[in-house]
Order: C-alpha cells, then structure tokens, then sequence
C-alpha cells in the first residue's frame, strides 16, 4: 500500500513494536467515537481519541435561528439530560433580557433538572454495566431509568426533548397528582439503590476491576479541566450548584458529594450519592410546590402580553401558549454567560447579542467535551481491558461531546 | 469575591498589560494584545486560575477581527471557583495567529483545535494541531466565520418533482 | 423381535453414543442452556426474555429461528484471510470437540463401549478436550484481524493457567479410586459415594477452571465485546460462526460429561442391566441429565458477575485455582490412603 494515498486519508507511521488498534467507530464498545489505540504488548501506551462523528453544527445552527429556536435543537445533545443543557441556555437569554421567572417556574425546572439528572445517571450506570460485563445492572439501570423519563413525560409531556424552559418560565405546570407519583418513585428508587450496590458497586469482580484505575489526582484534574462526577471523585469540591447557585438551587438542602481517591470506583461511588442527594431534591422541591399552589409559571409582563383565549387555557390547564411575537422577539445587546450542573458535569453557554432576531454567537462547551482529554493522558499506561473501564467510569457521551 | 473585589485583583496583578478590563454579565472580560497573552496568561495561573472553560472565538467581518476569548476559573482555590474570567485576544481577520496557551493551561488543548478548525486561528507552539470535529476538507471552509452562510433547505429538496 | 433388532441398532456405541449423544445430544443441550442462559438472565433482570416466538413454550422457538437464520445466512469470506485455514478450523473445531466422546463409557458393559479398552479413559479423554483451544488460536491468526489476534492471545493465556487446573482437578478422582478406568470410578461411586461430596476442594476447582477455559459468560475474555468485538471469531459470519459459538457450549457440555462421570456418580444410584435399553441407553441419559444439570448451573453464573480483567483472571488461576486443584489432589491421596473409598 506504500504510495498510495486516499482523498482524506492520513498516513502515519507507527513504532515497530507497537501494535496499533483503531477502536471504534464500528466497534461494540466505542460509541459514536474512535479511539486509536497503540499497545505494546496488552499495555497501552498511547490513546489519542478521534471525536467528532455526530458533529451536528449546533453552534453555526443557533446563529441563524430566533432566539427560542436553538431551546429545541441545543436538547439534542443530549437527549437524556434535556432540561439540564437548556437551563444554562434559558438563563444566558434571561440574563441579557433582565428578566427573571418566578419562583414556582424556578422550582418546576430544578424538579426536572433533578429529574433528568437521575435518568441520566441511571443511563450512564447501564452503559458501565455493559461494558464490563455485567449485563444486569444495564437491565436494572434502563429499566429503572424509565420510572423517571415517565416522570419527565407526565410533568411536560415529553419523555426526552422536553423543551420545557423558555425565557422568563416554564411551559406547563404541574398536573395535580404529580406530587404523589415523585414521591413513590423517590421511595422506589431509595430501595433500588441498595439493591445495586449489592450487585454491583461492592461486587468484588466489579470492585477488583475498578478499583486504582484510571487514578486522577487532584491537581491533574485541576490541570486537565474535567467536569461533573470526574472532578468530585478526585477531591475537588465544584458544582455549579455550590459554586454559583442558579436557579434556587441555594435555597434547597442538599449536600455535594466529594471522594478523595480519584479512581473508577470512586467517580462511580459519586454517582450513587448524588442520585440520593437528587431524590431528597426533588421531594423538597416537590413539597414547595405543593405548598404555593397557583402561582403564577411566567412572568406578570409576560402574562399581560396574553390575549383572552391564551389566557383562558392558561389558567385552567396550566400550559403556556406562546404568542408569535416571543418566536421574533429581540434581545438587547451584550454578552453573557451562564453555566449549569448537568447529570456529567459542568455546561457553560456563551451568548452573545448584537440586539436582532437571532443570536450572533452561541458558543457550547459540554462536560463531555471537556472529558474527552482523559482518553489522551489518562488511559495511557492501563491495560487495554481497562479501557472500556475508564470510558465508563467517566460516562463519556459522544453526541453530547460533538456537538 | 465579588466582581469589584476581581477587578481590584486583576488590576494589581496585571498592571498596564491589561488593555481594558470589562465586567460583562457572568463573566469579566480582559482585554489584552497578542503578544503579551502568554506572560498574562501565566501571571493568571499564578494568581489560581487553573483550568480553562472555554476557548471561544467570535467573527466580527466589519471591524476586520477575530476574538478569541479564554474562558478561565479555579478547582484548587475555591474562592476562586464563582467568577469566570474571560482573557480575550483580538486577531486581525486575514491572517489570525497567535501564541498556543496549552503550556499554560492544558485544558485548553482541545478546545484550541476546534477554534483552529471553525475560525483558522493558528495557534503557534500547539502540540497537535488537527481538526478534532470536522473532517479536513470541511475544515478549511472556516465554517464558524460570519461569511460562510448555511444554506437552509427546503422539506422537498431533492424529491422529484412531479410529487412537489 | 423387529423392535429388538432396532434396538440392538441404535445401541451400537458409534451410533447411539457419537452420533445421537454426541452430536444431536450436545446440540439439544447446546440449545436448552442458551436458552436457560436467556431466560434465567432475563428473571434476574426483571424481564421475560424470549417469549412470542413460541408462549407455550416459554419461547424455546426463539433458539431454533436463530439457529435456521445461522445455517442460511450468507458466509462472508475477507479477501485478506487465510482461506483454507479460515474455512476448514471451525469445521475441525467441531470435530476434535466431540472427539473425547469416543473414548468415555457411558455403560458399565464392555459390549457397549466405543472402544475396546477403556483402562486409560479419563487420561485420553482429558488429553483430547484440550486440543479445541489450540485451533482456536489457529483460528484468530488465519483471520489477519488486529482484534482476532489479540482475542487468540488472550485464549492461549488463559486455557494455560486454566487448563492446567482443569486436567489437575479433574485427576483427582483417579488418585482416589487408584485407576483412570472411568468404568471402575463410577461403579466405586455406587450408590451415593459420590467424589464431589467426599472431595468437593477438587470439584469446586474444576468447575471454576471449567467455566473459565471454556469462556463461558461472565468469563468471556477472550471475546469479551467491548474491547476486541467477537475475539477470534470476529471475521466469521452465518454457519462458520454458529460453529464457533456452538464448538464452546458442545465443549462445556463434554467437559461437564466427564465432570459427571467422575464427581457426581455417572450412572450411579442406577445399576445397569444387560440388555441394550437398561444396560446402556437409561444409564447414558442418566449422564447426560447430569451433565446438563452442570451446564445449566453454569449458565445461570452470567447474570451475577461481571467480567474480570485478563491478568486478575490469570491472577485467580495460578494463586487460587492451581492451589485448589492441588488441595483436591492432595484430598484424594488421603482418601485413597484411608480407604475411604
């Protein structure tokens, strides 16, 4: 084959004694990615890992669309944590715009947010299952992930791509005996947790494979900038929730889990804590809102705006029917940005507005993107079974990686 | 610590190297020239912004530049962990070059690929300069810059026209 | 006196124990444990598993449209593989795979033998179950595949710590009855003396080294899919494949014929008679029962474990099987010393 040279082909030559293995984009344990792999022996001694299969030009996409246009196409990322990836974006536009929802609409996104972060999770739980083998906890984990898409589906009417916030509220409020349905599947969830554990976070198969790989130490995570779970494995204490609380999240109780080890069974001992620190969210929120029945979901000026009819469905069924005029509204010049907690980590939105119809930058930087460099400097030196370890435990996620 | 309490800060830290130090909303923005972005960058390590957010690169065609903004934060100072810097470069549009801030901060590695790949900015002293999302072909297209205009299709493109 | 013929016919050794035991009675079992795999994984995980292909039948159907949809499929042939060797290795597989059969007993009888002699049985049947592992390896180099190499690799490493233990533990039982005739192991066993309860440190050993040299679930590394796809099957496709997958469950289920023969009392409580019927086809089917009984039970270990990593599972044999085996070794010389059995 020497010489010859396809249209896009890269060639690179490869050490002698190194054998070299293209993971991916057609392999069972790869996702929409490549890993190119260089073993010498079983021990990997370079990774570097090829992104960008399901690039998606969400950026490019938001700048020649209305403003509430890209709430819709920005969930796509990630379909599973839909309302935790518009938040930031919804907050960035309120930021510009000077508004501020509600205090009912605010709740009614973090109960989703929780929400979403627990499906989240749960689907990161199975993908890990999967890769190591254990074919039960994937079961477990997706079967259970639905209790809470159905939740999502019964509070906004979505399973997946909820498109649930707008700028200044929400959508939908809740229907009355939504409350109820939260709390038994808090309960429900609070006895799986222990079940899972007995399976698998203290299997010893599963403990011995993951326990001192993939070590992170604190100052190498600082160094390399991951995100979310990863982060707080390595004893560094940073949420967005903690650090810059947005929405109300600074007038809930709840605790951010921290694990000093830095390794695959600490990232996913994190994981099991903050679905317990998510359940007691969403009763707390859930409790509020029950409390403040019939609050207004947007805002006074918003409502005023309303014709008769509009209002009418709004306060007997709760939705918001959104007036042409929000579709083309403008939005004052200026830059902003938000950021927010997502099931994998930090999300930060970039906008910035020349004053039009249409955003004239939207920058996003995912916590999957910001993850992708531990495949470049941490996977090197582990065994090549260790690999599907480490992907794993930092839950890496393609399309939301992409963009 | 509060934006003034930054400002102050930064204003100590950096003395004159700072062109314009402006607070925006979420963020503060420092302004400084391309040649002295690795000292600055540097003297903010320092001072405890350890990791980058985001490279973020923005067109302006008729002012003729690209900037190209470092998002940075603290992990390790957690004082330093609400405000959000944002340490800008403006670059002339034709010819954007500037110093790679990978030996700085290595969280940047990636993300100054994708702005080589969507904007052409050339970051000098980069280990691995190569397209990360986009294919090479694609990437020479600049697709991130204000005159590559996406071409919107219509829901019939490419069926026949006798079912239009 | 027709049905007797017919019956004389059927009980020729060849025909009835290679043939019909060996090759339709491993397919049958081959069968029933991917589906007991299926369905016993799909209760511990709260689903239902195969069903709608045949509800009455707890969806069994299911393995026989698989297997239908295997034998028609197209067998893609890779320009770059070594085509003899690709083709002819699975079909040897399957062959050297049953071949252990023609020199088990599964009657007391000498009539009904495969071959005359049986006083060396248990050394040329173990001797012959570990040649399969050998092809394989052949197999994954004949595919020039990166992940087929490293898949036969990983094979290689693994059936030598782990067939070791295999061989070693399955001996034990020969130390113990002083011979390697399986005839005279089993008959020493009559009624309930049965090894695997008076030696269970060498029964235990040898159903780990089981599992694992036959790759069986969790304990697939050698194919374990998330890092080298199908391992050394990763280039087969349709009927070849189908050998593969089949070639490993055909030789758990001979591996645990012997393991029943020899630790859980071959035919014994049952005494055989001397007719064809009671003599040898009831005591062949009490065996296989059993060995069955073994397959199932490991089948139903998937849904538990996950998979180990190659140098913790290579960590496992040579410090805790290989001391194992040896402890069931040294239990049986005791045995064998106390006239114990």
């Amino acid at each position: 084959m020497e010489g010859q040279k396809l249209q896009g082909m890269v060639v690179r030559r490869v050490e002698k004694e190194l054998y070299e293995v293209f993971i991916g984009p057609q392999h069972p344990g790869s996702g929409h990615m490549r890993i190119i792999v260089r073993l010498d022996g079983d021990v990997i001694v370079e990774a570097d890992p090829d992104i960008g299969y399901v690039h998606r030009t969400m950026e490019k996409l938001s700048e020649v669309r209305e403003w509430l246009k890209p709430i819709p196409l920005l969930e796509r990322m990630t379909i599973i944590d839909a309302c935790n990836i518009t938040v930031p974006y919804v907050n960035a536009l309120e930021k510009l715009m000077d508004k501020s929802p509600p205090p009912r609409a605010s709740y009614l996104r973090v109960l989703l947010c929780e929400i979403n972060r627990v499906a989240s999770h749960l689907y990161g739980f199975g993908i890990f299952g999967v890769f190591l083998g254990h074919s039960t906890m994937y079961m477990w984990a997706f079967g259970d992930r639905e209790v809470f898409v159905e939740l999502a589906e019964i509070l906004t009417g979505a399973r997946l791509t909820h498109s649930y916030p707008i700028p200044g509220g929400v959508r939908r409020d809740m229907p009355q005996d939504f409350p109820e349905m939260a709390r038994r599947a808090v309960r429900y969830m609070r006895g799986r947790l222990e079940e899972y554990r007995r399976i698998f976070v203290d299997n010893p198969v599963i403990v011995k494979r993951l326990e001192g790989v993939g070590v992170i130490s604190r100052n190498k995570a600082a160094e390399l900038g991951i995100v979310g779970p990863n982060v707080r494995a390595s004893g560094i204490r940073y949420d967005v929730r903690l650090a810059e609380p947005y929405e109300v999240y600074d007038e809930l109780d709840f605790e951010i889990p921290v694990f000093e080890e830095g390794d695959a069974l600490a990232r996913t001992w994190v994981r099991v804590e903050e679905i317990k620190q998510s359940l007691s969210i969403i009763e707390q929120a859930v409790d509020w809102l029950e409390r403040h029945k019939g609050e207004p979901i947007i805002p006074k000026e918003d409502y005023d705006k309303l014709p008769k009819l509009h209002r009418e469905v709004y306060e007997k069924t709760g939705r918001v029917k959104l007036l042409p005029a929000h579709a083309t509204m403008k939005i004052p010049a200026g830059k902003a940005i938000a950021r927010g907690e997502m099931g994998r980590g930090e999300i930060i939105y970039y906008v910035e507005s020349d004053g039009g119809t249409t955003p004239y930058r939207v920058r996003v930087v995912t916590p999957s993107a910001r993850n992708a460099i531990v495949f470049k400097y941490i996977v090197p030196g582990h065994r090549l079974m260790d690999l599907p370890a480490i992907y794993g435990s930092i839950d890496y996620f393609p399309p939301e990686a992409d963009r | 610590m509060k934006p003034e309490e930054l400002l102050e800060l930064l204003k100590h830290a950096l003395g004159g190297l700072a062109k314009e130090v402006t607070v925006r909303k979420g963020y503060v923005e420092v302004l400084v020239d391309a040649d002295s972005v690795v000292p600055v960058a540097n003297k903010l390590k320092e001072l405890g912004f350890d990791h980058v957010k985001s490279v973020t690169a923005t067109d302006y065609p008729k002012e003729s530049k690209i900037r190209v903004t470092y998002h940075v934060s603290s992990y390790l100072r957690e004082d330093l962990a609400k405000p959000i810097l944002g340490l800008s470069v403006d670059l002339p549009r034709d010819n954007p070059v500037m110093e790679s801030l990978t030996g700085v901060w290595r969280s940047s590695e990636f993300q100054e690929r994708e702005v080589y790949e969507f904007f052409g900015v050339t970051f000098r002293g980069h280990p691995d300069l190569r397209p990360l999302l986009l294919i090479p072909e694609l990437a020479e297209r600049r697709v991130l810059r204000k005159d590559f205009v996406v071409k919107e299709e219509s829901i019939y493109e490419g069926v026949p026209h006798r079912y239009q | 006196m027709v049905l007797e013929t017919i019956l004389y016919l059927i009980a020729y050794p060849p025909l009835w124990q290679v043939l019909i035991l060996g090759f339709v009675g491993a397919l049958l079992v081959a069968m029933v444990a991917i589906w007991f795999e299926r369905k016993a994984a799909a209760r511990v995980q709260r689903r239902i598993g195969p069903y709608w292909a045949s509800p009455r039948l707890g969806g069994f159907m299911i393995i026989v449209a698989d297997m239908i949809r295997y034998v028609t499929q197209q067998v893609i042939i890779p320009t770059t593989v070594d085509k003899i060797a690709f083709l002819l290795t699975p079909v040897a597989v399957l062959v050297v795979t049953i071949l252990p059969l023609a020199f088990i007993p599964l009657s007391p009888h000498e009539l009904y033998w495969p071959v005359a002699s049986m006083e060396y049985s248990l050394l040329i049947a173990l001797a012959l179950t570990t040649l399969p592992p050998l092809l394989t390896v052949v197999l994954g180099w004949a595919s020039s595949n990166k992940f087929s190499v490293i898949g036969s690799l990983r094979e290689s490493y693994v059936i030598t710590a782990y067939e070791l233990v295999a061989v070693l533990a399955i001996l034990a039982p020969a130390a113990s009855t002083l011979s390697f005739n399986i005839v005279y192991i089993v008959e020493a066993q009559q009624p309930v003396k049965w090894l695997a309860i008076l030696n269970p440190l060498a029964f235990l050993a040898a159903f780990l080294a089981v599992l694992m040299s036959t790759s069986a679930f969790p304990f697939e590394i050698p194919e374990s899919e998330h890092e080298v796809v199908a391992g050394p099957y990763t280039e087969y496709s349709g009927i070849l494949y189908a050998l593969n997958m089949g070639g490993g469950y055909i030789r758990r289920f001979i591996y645990a014929i012997i393991i029943a023969l020899v630790f859980l009392g071959g035919w014994a409580p049952y005494t055989p008679g001397l007719d064809p019927f009671t003599g040898f086809i009831i005591p062949s089917l009490i065996v296989l029962v059993k060995a069955s009984i073994v397959v199932l039970v490991m089948s139903f270990l998937r849904a538990v474990y996950g998979r180990y990593r190659l140098d913790q599972a290579l960590d496992a044999a040579w410090r805790l099987a290989l001391p194992l085996a040896l402890l069931g070794l040294g239990w049986s010389i005791i045995l064998a010393y106390m006239n114990l059995i």
